[in-house]
């Protein structure tokens, strides 16, 4: 089983059955596992989830029918030891709120969530705060820094609460900011930071405490594009080097395909579509999906293995070699240079051809017959 | 309807013009509570014309307290040393402040003039800064010189143990605000209330339950200072960053690491600027206390008012002045170095704990040196009497100032025209307007600029005072406050105006404001007392200058924050500068003009009842007499009456949102 998230409601079926042959294909260790989560805000909140009368309804309706806002409806998935899970919606659409309901900052209203097969709803004031001392850290959008202390004192800040003496977290704190690139910084306040300096801390702050889930809660919206594009590459360089696990919140479909393993697409409280980036952007799971990313280059995120036809006679011989992964971006390139079609080989088989014709069908977004079930 | 109206056009003409009058009156709401305020006249001032005429509250509808309060006055009296309400506890306290008040004081003495300026320089060189050091140090020396130093050290310890009172008291009440919801709702009102009260209204109750002597002076200090301490409190603590909050939840904070290493440090500065309003108002309040038993400065002013001997009465105020100007200095100091982040400036020897220790062996050391020089209390060969050169001066002015002054007149001729023409006239129309006409204009000025609870409110408090049998008394504390009011919105707003205007005059003008704001109310009479002798007219006087430092402040920053896109977009379609200013600043800049008046308004009040020490007359003079004769049931009704005009005046200016900065 590629997904145990495949029969989690609210993917759609395309998403569900293309999990099949893309992602990891090994079976992973689950970190959360959300099942059926609500959290509705208003009066007899706790009522909703229960109530089919009012399940159904769209968000406006049930605002006007019983006052209450859900925030987060009926949502289920899983996130995979190790991998970097992008929860993405416009604003408005139960992210932030989702992603507070993992370590109940926000308390759900129903449903089950489990940290490594824990139940977190159960848990006591105690053990939910060693949950937050030691498994699962936060960065936030607006960072969240103490100003009266040192960038030092606040990188050591987690360690302190959980009662670590003096010496040693200011050790460790330091360690942590040279990771982040900051060192030199160290007695300096969050006030004389910039904003890609300040998001540094408190990314160094989360770290500190060496939790076994990182939880960005839209850690770059409020950086300038250029100090962004730096910090996801930061992101992506230490999720490549430490190989942490990693929720990441944002309403930003770029960051999302720049960061994400994995994707759950958000719209008034409920996952629309959950899948690879590719799979979010080749095949949109309805109207708004694919509104959605109707501007994405799809040339930057596609693979070959969607673009390529059968190899006709002969043609299976000749030509450049890509692998199945190839993005068409660098696939386009290659054809251009040989000047004629490429093969898409995979363990010396050859899995189709990709030419002119297909490369420039993807990017002009005419769906061409798909061939990828012939690989699996 | 709809189908009605589309057959026949002239009916829905008809409903179209029905219509008319009451959409409008939706627009204009102001109309519509001016019109239900008419319809309710109509109705009920024919019956209470009818039943009560005249122009004073009719005696029918009083209520003599006098009997009732004057019993309470005589029970607790006979029974202060047996019952035990007052052996058990009021008893405690009161020996408590006695010993504690007593207690610093001798210390105070046993560190000699040497040892008090030593460390007094000292901290605020560690805390403030070299300038403000030197300003300590200069202060210190003056009172010294002005041979003022023991009423100075009697002040200063009644006023360290009061604000050690109150920080404790205020941060308490502000710590249960600022974490329980139910609690901040209950105490908001309370203290805001409390914060527009003039401060001759806290003297009475206090000496009704602890006689006259220092633990109704420094009881009324505390209740009097607390309030700021609390507010302050509360609202820093809730106005901490929630994203900070949220962050340090996220990290598994427990309450306690909460509130301990992110509420509390995030409201430094708030918690600061408590401190320092609850200084300056320990300090006014410290000084107006004398009339109950504090000694010290206050007292000094007191007695020099009593028989207008000018010249004693500046050489105490001098140093209650610099007192007040060190303190302020060095709180709002430290205050703004918390702020910027910026790292301890001054010698390394004064930094860190070890600045602490030094500051402590430094004053030990200067004390022993002052010991063994011998010289404890200030020299008495040191002390400079200027008491008899500003009489004398006092005696020209009044000789050549007074009147008779070709063209200008004389100051005496301008306090009596003033009373002739504005103070008389005003009080003895509002004596003569219908009391029911004054209750309604107070309800269509309070409706029109707050809400029908403010309104209410302020119906209420006037009601009240009419009942109380003080209608006249209040009447002519009203005119006054009337007629100081509009002085200093006249002049405070003008001035604003041009100052909001050029920033050089601005520049000019700061240091002096900064000064005026932090004296105590009760320094405010010696100068208008010397310049205008005793009477109504120096007492509003005194109260429009204590009144204009906020109501120029307040408009300037109002006009100053105007947005100026609002005024570039006006300029560009060539509006003159005055063009700008009344179509666009004033309009703009509106909130902050309410805010004047309000302000404005409060600090008057405070002032022309203190003015009763100097011939203001009416409720002042009521608490005044009340003290000095013990008829404290006469005080009484003239300090609660105090506090009904007081509220009432709030309510009837008070703009729907609610003022953060500065209180009274």
């Amino acid at each position: 089983m590629a997904h145990s998230s495949a029969d989690a409601s609210g993917i759609s079926a395309t998403a569900a059955k293309s999990g099949e042959d893309t992602g990891s294909g090994e079976s992973r260790e689950v970190v959360f596992s959300a099942r059926n989560l609500w959290k509705v805000f208003g009066p007899k909140a706790d009522r909703i989830p229960d109530d089919a009368s009012v399940v159904g309804l769209s968000a406006q309706e049930l605002r006007e029918q019983t006052g209450c806002t859900a925030a987060v409806r009926d949502v289920s998935f899983d996130v995979h030891k190790g991998e970097v899970f992008v929860v993405m919606g416009l604003s408005g659409s139960g992210k932030s709120t989702l992603v507070r309901c993992l370590t109940r900052l926000i308390e759900p209203t129903s449903g089950t969530l489990e940290m490594d097969g824990e139940d977190v709803i159960g848990m006591d004031r105690t053990a939910l705060r060693e949950l937050r001392r030691r498994r699962a850290s936060m960065v936030f959008q607006h960072f969240g820094l103490l100003p009266h202390r040192t960038v030092l004192d606040n990188v050591a800040y987690g360690l302190e609460i959980q009662g670590m003496g003096k010496s040693e977290r200011r050790a460790k704190a330091a360690e942590m900011v040279e990771k982040v690139g900051l060192a030199g910084l160290e007695k300096r306040r969050p006030g004389q930071l910039s904003g890609g300096q300040q998001q540094r801390v408190g990314l160094a702050r989360a770290l500190a405490v060496d939790p076994e889930v990182l939880l960005f809660d839209e850690p770059f919206s409020a950086l300038d594009p250029l100090i962004r594009r730096d910090m996801q590459e930061e992101v992506v360089r230490l999720h490549r080097e430490e190989g942490r696990t990693m929720v990441f919140i944002t309403h930003d479909l770029a960051e999302a395909l720049t960061v994400g393993d994995r994707i759950a697409l958000m719209r008034d409280g409920k996952i629309v579509q959950l899948g690879t980036p590719e799979e979010i952007v080749g095949s949109p799971a309805d109207d708004y999906v694919r509104d959605f990313v109707r501007d994405v280059p799809r040339e930057q995120v596609l693979t070959v293995r969607r673009a390529m036809r059968p190899a006709e006679d002969g043609e299976g011989g000749k030509g450049r070699e890509l692998a199945p992964d190839t993005l068409i971006a660098d696939a386009i390139e290659a054809v251009v240079r040989s000047g004629g079609a490429a093969r898409v080989v995979e363990d010396g088989r050859c899995l189709g051809i990709v030419d002119h014709a297909c490369l420039l069908n993807v990017v002009a977004r005419i769906d061409a017959p798909r061939h990828d079930g012939v690989a699996a | 309807m709809s189908s009605a109206a589309t057959t026949t056009p002239p009916g829905s003409l008809g409903a179209a013009t029905a219509d008319g009058p009451l959409a409008a009156l939706r627009r204009h709401r102001g109309l519509g509570k001016i019109l239900l305020l008419a319809v309710a006249a109509a109705v009920l001032v024919p019956l209470l014309h009818a039943q009560w005429s005249g122009g004073l509250w009719p005696t029918g509808l009083t209520v003599d307290v006098s009997g009732p309060l004057g019993k309470t006055s005589d029970w607790i009296i006979d029974n202060r040393d047996s019952h035990p309400l007052f052996v058990y506890f009021l008893g405690h306290l009161s020996n408590a402040v006695v010993i504690s008040v007593r207690g610093v004081y001798l210390l105070l003495l046993a560190l000699g003039w040497m040892g008090v300026t030593a460390g007094v320089t000292l901290v605020a060189w560690r805390v403030a800064g070299l300038r403000i050091a030197a300003t300590a140090l200069i202060s210190f020396l003056v009172s010294g010189a002005l041979g003022m130093w023991v009423p100075t050290m009697q002040t200063l310890a009644l006023m360290i143990v009061a604000v050690l009172a109150s920080v404790v008291v205020g941060a308490l009440l502000g710590l249960a605000a600022g974490l329980s919801d139910r609690t901040f709702r209950l105490l908001r009102p309370v203290l805001d209330t409390m914060q527009v009260l003039p401060a001759f209204a806290y003297l009475l109750p206090v000496v009704l339950v602890f006689g006259i002597g220092v633990p109704a002076a420094l009881l009324a200090t505390v209740v009097y200072a607390a309030p700021p301490m609390a507010r302050l409190t509360a609202l820093g603590l809730r106005g901490a960053d929630a994203g900070v909050l949220e962050a340090v939840a996220s990290l598994g904070a427990t309450g306690r690491q909460r509130l301990l290493t992110a509420r509390l440090p995030l409201a430094r500065k708030e918690l600061l600027l408590g401190l320092n309003q609850t200084i300056m108002m320990a300090l006014s309040m410290a000084v107006i206390a004398s009339m109950i038993g504090a000694a010290g400065l206050g007292d000094r002013v007191y007695q020099a008012l009593a028989s207008v001997d000018v010249g004693s009465a500046l050489a105490a105020a001098v140093p209650i002045v610099l007192l007040a100007i060190v303190m302020d200095r060095t709180t709002a100091a430290a205050g703004e170095r918390l702020g910027s982040d910026a790292q301890a400036s001054g010698p390394a020897l004064l930094r860190g704990r070890r600045g602490w220790a030094g500051v402590a062996v430094a004053t030990v050391v200067l004390t022993a040196v002052g010991r063994l020089a011998g010289s404890e209390v200030w020299p008495t060969g040191w002390t400079v009497a200027i008491a008899r050169p500003v009489n004398d001066f006092k005696e020209w002015m009044v000789d050549h100032l007074y009147s008779g002054v070709p063209v200008v007149g004389g100051t005496a001729d301008w306090a009596a025209h003033f009373t002739d023409w504005v103070l008389n006239p005003l009080r003895d129309g509002l004596t003569a307007l219908p009391w029911y006409a004054t209750l309604l204009i107070v309800a269509a000025l309070a409706w029109l600029i707050g809400t029908w609870r403010t309104a209410l409110t302020a119906v209420l408090a006037m009601a009240a005072i009419g009942v109380l049998g003080v209608w006249k008394p209040s009447m002519n504390t009203l005119s006054q406050v009337l007629a100081a009011l509009v002085v200093t919105l006249v002049i405070g707003v003008g001035v604003g105006i041009l100052a909001a205007g050029s920033k050089r005059f601005e520049a000019i003008l700061r240091p002096v404001l900064d000064v005026m704001q932090t004296m105590p109310q009760f320094v405010y009479l010696i100068p208008v007392v010397a310049l205008f002798a005793v009477g109504r007219a120096p007492a509003a006087a005194a109260a429009v200058v204590y009144a204009l430092p906020a109501v120029i402040r307040i408009t300037t920053q109002g006009l100053r924050q105007v947005d100026p896109a609002a005024m570039e977009s006006a300029t560009s379609l060539g509006a003159t500068r005055w063009q700008i200013l009344r179509q666009v600043q004033l309009p703009l800049a509106r909130p902050a003009l309410l805010l004047a008046v309000n302000q404005g308004v409060v600090l008057v009040l405070a002032v022309v009842i203190i003015g009763g020490l100097v011939g203001g007359g009416a409720l002042g003079y009521d608490v005044v007499t009340g003290l000095a004769t013990g008829d404290l049931a006469l005080g009484l009704v003239a300090g609660v009456a105090i506090v009904c005009l007081g509220l009432m005046l709030d309510r009837v200016t008070q703009p729907t949102e609610r003022r953060t900065g500065k209180g009274a």
